[in-house]
């Protein structure tokens, strides 16, 4: 605007005129200095146009993230000295921490006002509920689970070391440990199935391999003795729509999840036989552009012997992860049948 | 209460000039409007849109306490709590905009569903800045927008807070959105 118009006169012409038909406008407005007209006409103009109106304005649920984000070190919950963020994920955050005997642990907090559906809760319970009921070395130990200040929380076992997914794309996985690899995983498996519960989710970043080599499969959320699995909330982006988390998990699912069927124990170790395919050879059996792509190739691909792919790799390892990897679940080994194979295998090399 | 004693004293220094006393009040009034959104969010089903005014009524009786306020203090109240509103749903708005949200390895979706949001968002921001240009042109104005737009009130509320005529907030309400809309759309005379 021109800062030499008054804005007391551009206010006094702007409501002289605003409700008049044009042909009066234009007699009062011809009366005007040529600026004070000129930004009054703007005005005018902008108050004529149709879509009028300020911007919506919401109290969202996401408005939450101020002030509400990361707890800070030093902070206390439930008895736990809050260290460091390492991982913040749609409704939570994962914290290194420590007890009161100052032992290192993995505190997983879901932030209460950040839940908008109860399934979410129920998610979360169930993943404390069913890891705590597992104790095997090679899956990872929950310490507590409650409610506390900061929202519901998981303590649970601190484990140093890259996921699958690092180990998976920052290096060739070397046979020797490949093969540790597959038997601590498919015992992991065996485990947790013998005990009845099915992981459910089983992917690369599920699975940790620890400094000292042993084996830790994590992330029981969506573990549950049986029920079609669901698109969680989590798989779903802040919008509403289906984000990359989606799309990262399909890769791991099996025809028949896909399909909509019932979860099984084949179901886990299609799921487990895709991701050691992947530590094997390097790259995924199903691997896709796009998820329609994926889809495709889940159903119908063949699947290339990883021998195929990778010259060292033996005859028994060959077909067992095709095995796991066959679309009939009913011809697909057991977890620990699996197992079986790779402790075997692992002891003669 | 403690609080409730402290906010009256603070709305009454206030009234009587002290600007210190805003000062104090502001963050007391930010923080409880903060909690409560936070709150009333979770009691909401997905999908509701909470009004600003609920929460700012919600807030005056339990900072100040439903008795023993006077009318003043209510105005006074509306004013603080009006500005506080703004500042929590532009600072909201400005982290939306910036898509900084959860720094894992959660990949976010760039839809039109996004899309639609972060322009709102950045709508928002743009008319915050749009509005302190306002004000430094003509404050009444820019606090009527401030009201209205961010707090909620009706024209009614709006008059009776400011101590003015509801014809002079029409007005007022009417030039400043105009204006204000211009100035986002960067058209000038």
């Amino acid at each position: 605007m021109n800062a030499a118009t008054p804005w007391d006169e551009i206010e006094r012409l702007f409501h002289a005129t605003v409700d008049l038909p044009p042909d009066e406008r234009a007699v009062l407005l011809a009366s005007a200095t040529p600026p004070l007209r000129a930004e009054v006409e703007s005005l005018l103009r902008t108050n004529d146009r149709e879509a009028f109106d300020l911007p919506p304005v919401h109290l969202a649920a996401d408005l939450l993230d101020q002030n509400t984000g990361a707890l800070a070190p030093g902070q206390r919950v439930a008895g736990y000295e809050i260290e460091e963020l390492i991982a913040t994920g749609g409704m939570g955050e994962v914290y290194r921490a420590r007890d009161s005997e100052a032992n290192l642990v993995a505190l997983k907090i879901l932030r209460r006002h950040l839940v908008l559906s109860p399934q979410a809760i129920d998610r979360f319970e169930t993943e404390a509920c069913a890891a705590s009921a597992l104790h095997h070395p090679n899956i990872v130990r929950i310490c507590e689970s409650g409610d506390s200040s900061a929202g519901l929380f998981i303590a649970m076992e601190w484990v140093d070391g890259p996921t699958f997914r690092q180990l998976i794309s920052s290096t060739e996985v070397d046979a020797a440990l490949a093969v540790d690899c597959c038997e601590q995983a498919t015992r992991a498996l065996a485990a947790a199935h013998a005990a009845g519960i099915l992981h459910r989710d089983i992917k690369p970043e599920n699975i940790i391999l620890r400094s000292d080599g042993v084996l830790k499969m994590l992330d029981f959320g969506l573990a549950r003795l049986e029920g079609p699995v669901r698109l969680e909330p989590e798989s779903m982006g802040s919008s509403g729509t289906i984000s990359g988390t989606l799309s990262g998990t399909l890769l791991y699912m099996s025809p028949e999840i896909l399909r909509g069927e019932m979860a099984t124990t084949a179901s886990d170790v299609f799921s487990l036989g895709a991701l050691l395919y992947e530590v094997w050879v390097g790259r995924h059996p199903f691997a896709g552009d796009t998820p329609l792509d994926v889809f495709e190739a889940i159903e119908c691909r063949e699947v290339a012997a990883p021998s195929t792919l990778r010259a060292c790799i033996p005859r028994e390892v060959d077909e067992i992860l095709l095995r796991m990897l066959d679309r009939n679940p009913e011809c697909r080994p057991g977890a620990e049948e699996a197992c079986a194979v790779f402790s075997r295998f692992s002891e003669r090399t | 209460m403690d609080s409730q004693g402290e906010v009256t004293n603070l709305l009454a220094a206030w009234g009587k000039g002290d600007q210190n006393a805003l000062n104090e009040l502001m963050p007391l009034v930010y923080n409880e409007l903060h909690r409560m959104a936070r709150r009333a969010w979770t009691r909401q089903q997905q999908g509701n849109t909470l009004q600003p005014t609920e929460l700012i009524n919600e807030a005056f009786l339990r900072l100040a306490g439903a008795e023993n306020a006077s009318f003043q203090n209510r105005c006074h109240f509306l004013a603080v709590a009006c500005t506080a509103m703004r500042q929590i749903l532009v600072n909201h708005a400005k982290s939306r905009h910036t898509g900084k949200r959860g720094s894992g390895g959660v990949a976010l979706s760039i839809d039109d569903v996004q899309l639609a949001v972060n322009q709102e968002a950045a709508e928002v921001v743009a008319l915050h800045e749009a509005l302190t240009r306002l004000h430094d042109l003509d404050p009444r104005k820019s606090q009527v927008v401030e009201m209205r737009y961010f707090g909620g009130l009706s024209i009614e509320e709006t008059a009776e807070a400011l101590g003015i005529s509801v014809i002079t907030v029409n007005r007022d309400w009417r030039l400043a959105r105009t204006w204000l809309i211009r100035e986002m759309n960067g058209e000038t005379a």
